[in-house]
């Protein structure tokens, strides 16, 4: 049932597709989904540190759909700094619109902060300044870039998705960059979605995947309580695969019926 | 409590204090605060604290009122706010820090014009970071203890709950400012903590919404609000704040509005 993504056999279109934080977790898998449901002649743009993991995800990529079928390319870039995002951003600008009939950025990149510790130990502003560097700012000034790389009236289908939490909306103890960070990015993709009616605005929450950043949670987290529930979670079994989650975000993207700007959460669907 | 429906003798700490809502807010809770107290104010602009001493020297000649010009957004800033703070009597009773300080951002431009990071980062330095780590300094430099009640208060925005058009900076700061003390509030039980969104304050930063917010619609609704004097007072808004605060009755970690109240 996890890998049955669209049987009535639609499609995200002939798109220039961006995926941020692509090198593993949620990101890759969402790469691999997508990357079937791109029309040919598609460019699927990864981006994340580490070249040596996305070129294998691009081997993988090739491996399953042909060197023909997609145009993938892979952007070493760190969004925690200027230079990455601008790297990113000029990557995108490069790709032509010609043909094209979509515009899909996922916001994935993400980092946790440090979750051993609580909001009264943050008393160094250029940690968590370097933390909103990546987790908001990066997403803001790269959604921007792309959407002025790709404007309005280039007759295209314009669709920003923004990874979003549970961690949005709820507060979690020794939590703060988390929860901070994700409450302003879905508020910040809130107001793109009331500004640009014609862009299709998403913030999704996965739920709780078995992921590299969920390893980081369940042993570090400074809450026992909270460090007892994520470990239990992953003990009987009670974590999301990365495909499940990635396949019912790509079917809110088929389906393409949610009010721009909504959070919507796995569970809820 | 005393007679004139007040705080104990309280160690009060008011950021952006130069002007506006935080200038207004020294005038107010100045003759609600006993004897032994002291008043810090902070801000960027040292002669125009200096003045604000002065008018409050006038009214409130026992209270220990102490200027810090600093920009809050580095340690440097922070560190000569601890300096202050750190000599004060440690028999207050109440410690109360109002994370008032804040800009709009450039409200004449809408999301897909902030291409440039550095100019996001400046914004969430000042408006999420600076207090974040100024709040973690002063909790740590005042430790629980019993007999102290720690009171923090976020001044919020109706912007931290709904989104605004050419207004993302603002909103985005906003909501992160109430998620991180909805999140200081879980974990210190035993801190009291307000996230107040005061309502539309005739104030310099409601004079720049109207005069520059890109979207037509805010724009206009906020020059009707003004020309239909329905903007609020600063004092109007503290007056029910001080009320929610004295009446100490708020679920800590609560988002509450001047038109809730």
């Amino acid at each position: 049932m996890e890998d049955v993504i669209s049987p009535e056999g639609r499609d995200l279109g002939r798109a220039v597709c961006i995926i941020t934080g692509a090198s593993k977790g949620y990101g890759r898998t969402l790469a691999l989904q997508m990357s079937r449901l791109l029309k040919p002649r598609s460019v699927l743009m990864l981006v994340a540190r580490t070249a040596d993991q996305l070129n294998q995800l691009k081997e993988d990529v090739i491996t399953l759909y042909g060197h023909n079928k997609l145009d993938v390319r892979c952007v070493q870039a760190d969004l925690e700094k200027k230079e990455g995002v601008e790297k990113t951003v000029q990557a995108v600008k490069e790709t032509s619109v010609s043909e094209m009939d979509h515009l899909l950025l996922i916001n994935n990149a993400a980092s946790l902060g440090d979750v051993s510790r609580f909001a009264l130990t943050f008393t160094d502003p250029s940690e968590v300044n370097r933390y909103l560097s990546l987790n908001v700012s990066s997403a803001l000034s790269l959604t921007s870039g792309v959407l002025q790389a790709f404007p309005r009236g280039l007759g295209l289908r314009r669709t920003v998705v923004n990874i979003s939490s549970l961690c949005a909306l709820k507060p979690f103890p020794s939590w703060v960059l988390y929860c901070t960070g994700k409450a302003a990015r879905d508020m910040m993709f809130r107001v793109l979605a009331e500004e640009e009616p014609d862009v299709r605005v998403l913030s999704y929450a996965p739920g709780p995947l078995d992921t590299d950043m969920q390893l980081q949670a369940r042993r570090f987290s400074g809450d026992a309580q909270l460090r007892r529930s994520f470990s239990s979670m992953f003990s009987e079994g009670q974590l999301l695969s990365c495909n499940e989650s990635g396949a019912k975000l790509i079917k809110l993207l088929l389906d393409d019926e949610y009010p721009s700007g909504a959070h919507l959460d796995f569970y809820e669907l | 409590m005393s007679a004139v429906s007040g705080f104990g003798k309280t160690l009060v700490i008011i950021t952006g204090a130069s002007k506006g809502f935080g200038r207004a807010l020294a005038l107010s809770i100045a003759p609600r605060l006993a004897a032994g107290s002291a008043l810090i104010l902070a801000a960027r602009s040292d002669d125009k604290l200096q003045e604000l001493k002065a008018d409050l020297s006038r009214v409130e000649s026992g209270l220990t009122v102490r200027c810090v010009a600093a920009d809050l957004v580095c340690q440097a800033g922070v560190d000569k706010v601890i300096t202050e703070i750190r000599d004060i009597h440690s028999d207050i009773d109440h410690l109360l820090l109002f994370n008032n300080a804040a800009s709009l951002g450039d409200v004449s431009r809408y999301c897909r014009d902030f291409t440039d990071v550095d100019e996001v980062n400046s914004y969430l330095s000042l408006n999420v970071s600076s207090a974040l780590c100024l709040t973690a300094r002063v909790l740590s430099t005042f430790p629980q203890r019993s007999g102290l009640t720690r009171i923090i208060v976020n001044v919020s925005s109706l912007c931290a709950l709904r989104p605004f058009p050419s207004w993302v900076l603002y909103c985005s700061g906003k909501a992160a400012r109430d998620m991180m003390f909805r999140v200081l509030a879980e974990e210190e039980p035993d801190l009291r903590v307000l996230n107040y969104a005061p309502g539309p304050l005739d104030t310099d930063m409601q004079l720049q919404a109207r005069s520059s917010s890109a979207d037509d619609a805010l724009r206009n609704s906020f020059s009707a609000m003004h020309a239909q004097g329905q903007l609020l007072t600063c004092d109007q808004s503290i007056s029910k704040l001080m009320k929610v605060l004295l009446e100490d009755k708020y679920p800590s970690g609560a988002h509450l509005d001047f038109y809730d109240l």
